[in-house]
Formats: C-alpha cells, sequence, structure tokens
C-alpha cells in the first residue's frame, strides 16, 4: 500500500491498572481525549475525540511493548521495566522510546535476606534468582558476572521467594521493603514511556496522534537498565547441598483462587491463622508446629513443589498443566481434585465466523494466503503452544499476554486460549470456545516421589481430609 | 597430503539474507549437493592436516550449559547477549542451556572432564550458534585445540599448523596479524584501567581509534611512549618486539615473559616465510585469552584466528593446564576459494 492510499488508522494502545488515571489525566490535558478510559470503563476499545483517524486499546501495562514491537499498534505508553525486559532480549526489535512521561514508575532491585551480600551469595552457592523480569535479570547477573546461577521465572511476587525459596530476589523496590528484604543492588530505573513502532514512523503519516502524545508534559531522567561493577574474584561455586527438611510445608494461594482454598480447607477441617477469606499474611500459622505455611501465587506453585521447596500445594489444574506441558518430566503430581473453582479452558473465537470447527476456521482465514501465521494469544504460553502443535496449525505465533485477554480477538490474534467458567464474558465479547481443552477445578500437588518420615505421613494425612471433603462436594 | 587445488563451487552459497517465504530461519543455510561437496573436500584437507601435526578428531554436544560460559574469563557479556539460550523440557530448576556458542569453551570442558592432565592435541568440525542481526547465525568451524604445553613450544606449532593447513586447503597469499593480551593487559592496568575499563579500552583500540592511547597516556605520561608504540605502530619484524622491550621493560618490568612470547611468535613466522604484523589486538574475546593471539588473512578476509587462553580451562571447573588454539569458518574458507 503506497503511504498516499494508507487509510489504516492510528493505534495507540494504552495501560491500565495503576497507570490508566495518571495517563488519561494527561491526555487530557494534551486534549488526545478518550472518553471512557481513565473513568475505568470496561470497554477494551475507545474512539479519540476530534480524531476521527485515531483508535485506542486497553491493554496490560506488561503486553504493551509486544503490540508495539509486533507492529500492531503504532504507539503505546507502558512501564520502563517492560520496555527494557523486551529490548534487553531482542534489541533489534522495532520500538522507539520515543518520551518519558513524568509519571513515576517503579525501580528493580537485587534484593535478599537482610545481612546478605551479593558477593557472599554468589561465593557461597549457585545463586538461586527469583523474578518476573528473566530478560532484566540476565542481563544484570550476566554483567555482575556471577558465575553460575538459576533463574525462577515466577508469574508474580518474586520477594517471597527469599531466603528459604531463593538467594536472591529481583523485584520492585517497594515490594522489596515490604517483604523486609535487604536491598543490595538497583537494576533497573523505572518511569514510564511513550513509544512507538520504528517501521510506522518511518513510512506512515502518524501525526493525528503523535503531535499530541510528543506534547505530553515529560521528564529528562533517562532511566532503564542500570550496569553493574562485575563482582571481583568471586570463582565458581558448587550447587547447594540438598538438605532433607524436618518441616512439612504447605503453599496455599492468594487472590482469585484464595477464597475457593479457604472453604476446601475448612470443609476438610483446616485451618491456618492468618489465611480466611479477604485475608491473607505471607505466613499464615498452623497449629501443628511441623507445618509451615506460606502465602503465593498459584500459577508459581507447581514449579516450587518440583523444586522441593513444598510438600503440598493448593492449584489450579489449568497452571500444573501449563506447567507440565513446558517441563514434562518435572517431578511435581496431582495428589487431589478439590472439585471447586470449576471451568473450561479452550481455543476461544470470533462469535462472527461461521465454522463448526478450528480447522474450518483456519481454513477461513487462510483462504487468500495459505501461509498466513495463525497469532494464538494467552495467558498460558506453553499450552497456547502446545495447543497449536496439536492442531497442526503450522505457521502460528504465540502471544503471550497478561490480563485484557477477551480484546485481543479478532483484531490481534485469531485465537485465544482461555478459560471460561459460564461462558459470559466470551458471550458479552462476542466470543465463543470452539475447542475445549480441559476441565479445570482447583487441586492440591506433591512431588512425585512420596515424601520419606514424618513428611510423608503428614502429607498422607491431608490428602486424605481434603479427599474426603471433595468427595463430599459431589 | 594431497596439496592439488579443489574444483570451483557447483553452485553458489546462499545469501542468508535472501527473502524467503518464512520457511526457512534467518541466519540459517542449507548447502546443496555442490556446496557440501566442496565442504567435505575442504574438511578433509583440514582433517589430514591436524592428523599429521598429531590432532585427533572430537566432537562436542549442540547443547551445552549456560553456566560454561557465563563465569568471567569465558564470553564478554556482549557475547552472551547473543547466544541462544533457553529453558530445557526439564529445566523447572532454572538452569539454562545454549546451544553451542564457541567451540573452545567446550573442548576445555571435555579436556577436564578426561583429567585435565598432560598434553591433548585435538581438533575439530562443527558448527556455532550466535545471533546475528544480518549475517549467518550457524558457523561450521574447524579448529585444533592443544592443552597442556606452554607458550614457549606450542604457540610456534599452533602457528605453523595454521600455515601448514591454509597451503593444503590451497588458500595462498596468506598473512598473520599477532598481537599479545597479556601485554595489552599489563599496559592497560599500569595505567590504572579496573577490568572492566581494560575491556572498553581494548574494543576502542581494536576498532581503531587513536584518542584511547592519548587518554592513557595522560594518566600514566612515564607509560606514554610504551603505549604508543604497542597501539599505534605495527611491527614487521622481531626487530619491532626489540624495541617493543626496550621501551615497556623499564616501566612495566612484568611484561618481560609477555615480550618473550611474542618474540617467539615472530621469529617463527620470519623463519616459515610469512608476512606478519606485530599489532596491539587481533581478537575480540579479550576477556577469554590471556597470551599471543593471531589471525590469518588472505585477499583482505579473515581465514583462521586464535591464541593462548590458559586460565580457560579452570575457570570452568577443571584443573588448571595451558591451552591454545584456532578456527577458521569453514564456508568462509569456502568462498574465499571460489
Amino acid at each position: 500500500m503506497s503511504p498516499a492510499n494508507d487509510t489504516r488508522p492510528v493505534r495507540v494502545a494504552l495501560p491500565r491498572g495503576d497507570l490508566r488515571m495518571p495517563v488519561a489525566e494527561r491526555l487530557r490535558a494534551a486534549n488526545f481525549i478518550v472518553e471512557g478510559y481513565g473513568e475505568g470503563s470496561r470497554s477494551y476499545r475507545f474512539d479519540v475525540n476530534d480524531r476521527p483517524g485515531v483508535q485506542v486499546r486497553v491493554f496490560s501495562d506488561n503486553d504493551i511493548p509486544i503490540q508495539v514491537a509486533m507492529g500492531q499498534f503504532d504507539f503505546g505508553i507502558a512501564s520502563r521495566m517492560w520496555i527494557d525486559e523486551l529490548l534487553v532480549r531482542f534489541p533489534n526489535d522495532s520500538i522507539v522510546p520515543l518520551r518519558r512521561l513524568d509519571i513515576e514508575g517503579e525501580t528493580l532491585v537485587a534484593a535478599a535476606a537482610p545481612g546478605s551480600t551479593l558477593a557472599g551469595l554468589a561465593s557461597s552457592g549457585v545463586m538461586r534468582v527469583a523474578t518476573e523480569y528473566p530478560n532484566i535479570a540476565q542481563h544484570y547477573l550476566t554483567r555482575l558476572r556471577v558465575p553460575d546461577y538459576r533463574l525462577y521465572e515466577v508469574w508474580a511476587q518474586a520477594e517471597a521467594w527469599p531466603p528459604e525459596d531463593a538467594e536472591l530476589a529481583i523485584c520492585s523496590a517497594s515490594a522489596a521493603r515490604r517483604e523486609g528484604l535487604s536491598i543490595l543492588d538497583e537494576v533497573h530505573r523505572g518511569g514510564v514511556w511513550l513509544i512507538a513502532n520504528r517501521a510506522a514512523l518511518a513510512s506512515r503519516d502518524l501525526s493525528a496522534a503523535l503531535a499530541p502524545l510528543v506534547s505530553l508534559p515529560g521528564s529528562n531522567d533517562w532511566g532503564g537498565v542500570v550496569e553493574p561493577s562485575p563482582l571481583a574474584g568471586v570463582q565458581r561455586a558448587l550447587p547447594r547441598p540438598v538438605v532433607e527438611r524436618e518441616t512439612f510445608r504447605i503453599a496455599v494461594p492468594d487472590g482469585h483462587a484464595q477464597r475457593h482454598t479457604v472453604t476446601a480447607l475448612a470443609e476438610a477441617g483446616i485451618t491456618f491463622e492468618g489465611y480466611a477469606e479477604g485475608e491473607a499474611v505471607r505466613h499464615p500459622v498452623s497449629s501443628d508446629p511441623e507445618v509451615i505455611v506460606k502465602v503465593m501465587r498459584p500459577q508459581d506453585m507447581p514449579r516450587a513443589v518440583a523444586l522441593g521447596h513444598f510438600d503440598l500445594a493448593m492449584t489450579g489444574r489449568d497452571w500444573l498443566r501449563a506447567f507440565t506441558a513446558s517441563f514434562p518430566s518435572a517431578p511435581v503430581v496431582e495428589l487431589c481434585d478439590l472439585k471447586r473453582s470449576k471451568y473450561r479452558m479452550g481455543a476461544v473465537i470470533t462469535e462472527d465466523l461461521a465454522v463448526e470447527s478450528i480447522e474450518e476456521a483456519v481454513a477461513f482465514w487462510r483462504k487468500d494466503d495459505p501461509d498466513r501465521p495463525i497469532r494464538v494469544a494467552s495467558e498460558y504460553a506453553s499450552l497456547a503452544d502446545e495447543y497449536a502443535r496439536s492442531r497442526h496449525l503450522r505457521q502460528y505465533r504465540v502471544i503471550p499476554i497478561s490480563g485484557a485477554s477477551e480484546g485481543f480477538v479478532p483484531e490481534d490474534a485469531e485465537i485465544l486460549i482461555e478459560g471460561t467458567e459460564t461462558g459470559s464474558t466470551l458471550r458479552a465479547n462476542r466470543l465463543r470456545m470452539i475447542d475445549v481443552i480441559m476441565e479445570s477445578t482447583n487441586c492440591a500437588i506433591g512431588a512425585a516421589t512420596r515424601p520419606p518420615g514424618r513428611r510423608g505421613e503428614l502429607r498422607d494425612r491431608f490428602v486424605e481430609r481434603l479427599t474426603a471433603a471433595a468427595e463430599a462436594v459431589e | 597430503m594431497t596439496t592439488e587445488s579443489l574444483p570451483t563451487m557447483e553452485t553458489t552459497m546462499p545469501d542468508p539474507a535472501t527473502p524467503n517465504r518464512g520457511l526457512r530461519s534467518n541466519g540459517m543455510r542449507d548447502l546443496g549437493p555442490g556446496d557440501m561437496a566442496r565442504f567435505r573436500q575442504i574438511e578433509a584437507r583440514f582433517l589430514e592436516s591436524a592428523a599429521a601435526a598429531g590432532y585427533r578428531e572430537i566432537r562436542t554436544p549442540t547443547i551445552e550449559p549456560l553456566h560454561l560460559y557465563t563465569a568471567a574469563g569465558t564470553l564478554s557479556p556482549q557475547a552472551l547477549d547473543r547466544v541462544y539460550s533457553f529453558l530445557d523440557w526439564d529445566g523447572w530448576s532454572g538452569e539454562r542451556v545454549v546451544l553451542r556458542p564457541d567451540a573452545t569453551v567446550a573442548v576445555a570442558r571435555w579436556y577436564g572432564e578426561q583429567g585435565g592432565a598432560g598434553e591433548q592435541r585435538v581438533s575439530y568440525v562443527q558448527p556455532v550458534y550466535r545471533f546475528a542481526p544480518d549475517g549467518d547465525r550457524e558457523v561450521w568451524q574447524c579448529g585444533v585445540e592443544l592443552f597442556g604445553a606452554g607458550a614457549s613450544s606450542a604457540d610456534a606449532e599452533l602457528l605453523l599448523l595454521a600455515r601448514d593447513t591454509l597451503a593444503a586447503i590451497g588458500i595462498e597469499g596468506v598473512s598473520c596479524d599477532i598481537a599479545h593480551a597479556g601485554l595489552v593487559r599489563l599496559a592497560f592496568a599500569a595505567a590504572g584501567l579496573s577490568s572492566t575499563e581494560q575491556l572498553e579500552a581494548y574494543d576502542r583500540v581494536l576498532e581503531g581509534d587513536a584518542s584511547v592511547t592519548a587518554d592513557l597516556a595522560a594518566t600514566h605520561p612515564q607509560g606514554a611512549a610504551a603505549l604508543r608504540l604497542l597501539s599505534e605502530v605495527d611491527g614487521t619484524s622481531v626487530g619491532y618486539v626489540a624495541n617493543l622491550r626496550a621501551a615497556m621493560l623499564p616501566v612495566i618490568p612484568a611484561a618481560a615473559s609477555a615480550l618473550d612470547e611474542l618474540e617467539g611468535a615472530a621469529r617463527a613466522l620470519e623463519a616459515a616465510g610469512v608476512s606478519f604484523r606485530v599489532r596491539a589486538g587481533t581478537a575480540r574475546s579479550f576477556e577469554y585469552y590471556s597470551g599471543l593471539t593471531f589471525r590469518f588473512t588472505a585477499a583482505g578476509r579473515e581465514c583462521i584466528s586464535g591464541g593462548r587462553y590458559d586460565g580457560l580451562a579452570e575457570t570452568i571447573g577443571g584443573s588448571a593446564a595451558p591451552g591454545c588454539g584456532w578456527a577458521a569458518n569453514l564456508l568462509g574458507l569456502a568462498e574465499l576459494l571460489s
């Protein structure tokens, strides 16, 4: 398409969540008025007042850089840490950071138990590092010249891992302080940035959006990745010895899964002080001194169990399946189905497509171009990949996303791998599930091999009680 | 060993930048029957040449643990940014693996696992994988490594084997650049540079940035003449090394053994009738090399590069052992012949 005939809209990706209000205020002041955005409308797509060729779509903050890099959006406003999480790994990507806005962002830090030092941790054994930012973390550790490390790429709450489940967390400074960790180093200085797609800037007239966006109030502080000084004289360390635990460790979830878990535990006659509906401290207390409880994200539990950190964890079968899709030989298994939090997980397409199967849908999408890649968006990237392989989609791209998922199909992905309880949210967004991958419920998971001694006995006892309570549900 | 010249290429090597329909990954080549015939001929000449000098062929795995390459003294952070690393199917513990980005580190790992003692002469023909925005991302290397032998005997052996191998393949008009990483390190350290600053300064020297010498001379005026001689004058005879010795030893006495090694290499090349230059640096992987480094060129293109890496075996967890080696891009040699 020649530039003169290019009638495509200028597409702008804006963040939801905590950034929504400050970004909306500044856009309004710059006469870039997106009605409903700042007010928290549930809609994903917006027009812009008096700018007919400009469209806005709302995403999770961390999904915006990849959308701009892929060229699906011309501009985006996102946290610098998510921009750099992409750019440190893919420096040739097509993002141009245009302007830092005057909105404060988080600083990422290396944090550990009080009294730790980086040199001490690196030389005392293979360093285990938990983070939500694996690319920034790898960049940092490589330049720090840590001889050997293991990166635990966690879904959230990396700060919850040290000291017992990792030596170091690379997480936000505020989260590290809340958790009582010591900040050992700065890893990334944040901020919120206006970014653009390089090819679009080079070839299309984007001025209808560019003019107001570059007039947003800015900051001269560049920020970005901090280059650490290499650790001096740190020798390669041996893996840390595996010490057989005396205590029985249980992981329980917070967030959406908490309510169902509290109920399942209560019906099995199990309560932990500090863990109830609407209440979760990091370390709830069991009346049995042999039992140690920790609250963490259910997405991260299969890994934590596979690593041997917990004897029992309450998560979802969806997260267990997503983990084993990536690591099929991981020594973690389902111990009992808790039969709550039921939903179907499957392939979702637009309701407007009159097809009976995914094969028919693929044939429709490829009717004009047999090599067209099929875009599969999902929070469960490994399951999306497994699905695309098993359905022989041939050329496909998995787009990992972290929320606002119903807004992706049909414009920004052909298929969404998503869960639904009743289907009402899908229907409200003119979507439907065409292929069911699994029926998910919450479950208790544990190591593939029963722990020895007292820990094994305690595991049997917990599983027996949870199973009996779950059977009563039916 | 046969020395008759190889036939010309039957087909042209594909341009990796050639647009494809998404069926071939970027930076990856196909080798057709004609290319493979040429590949095998060069490979055979290389292996014959290496075997005649006592180098036995080995092969290391395509996938290695990432941590083999992350310690200081292996790959630089910039090189690590270009490796293909990923979590294996059993990588839940967070241990990443990597498509072999460098053959020497893998061979050093193998040497350590054999006990890491005594002299070992080995050769290999295998690909290395590194991201390159526009060029090849899979590079077939043929190379040799010699473990357990110090500079005085082994450096000259490696240089002459490189010359003989290029001759056996049929590459003519060869010249050689030599340098000494230890010497440069001593000069930079004497000027007060930290290890990180040394890497930056070395890259500037390689890029021909003359201002680096001026900057260093300002902070270390007594060593200015030696620094200028090292970084701004390319030597063409053993006499240059004598000049370097006269300028450096009064201010950097510890440079004596490095200068001996450099002189030994220059004498070996001079005696073999190979045209050479003595330079401040020849190899990008500065962290990795400890002693002599060298680079053979023909028709303005690099044919073979290598050097001494005495700390490598220990850095990756083996016993301390001296080591040195060189490698060539096999398809690069094929293109040079055609």
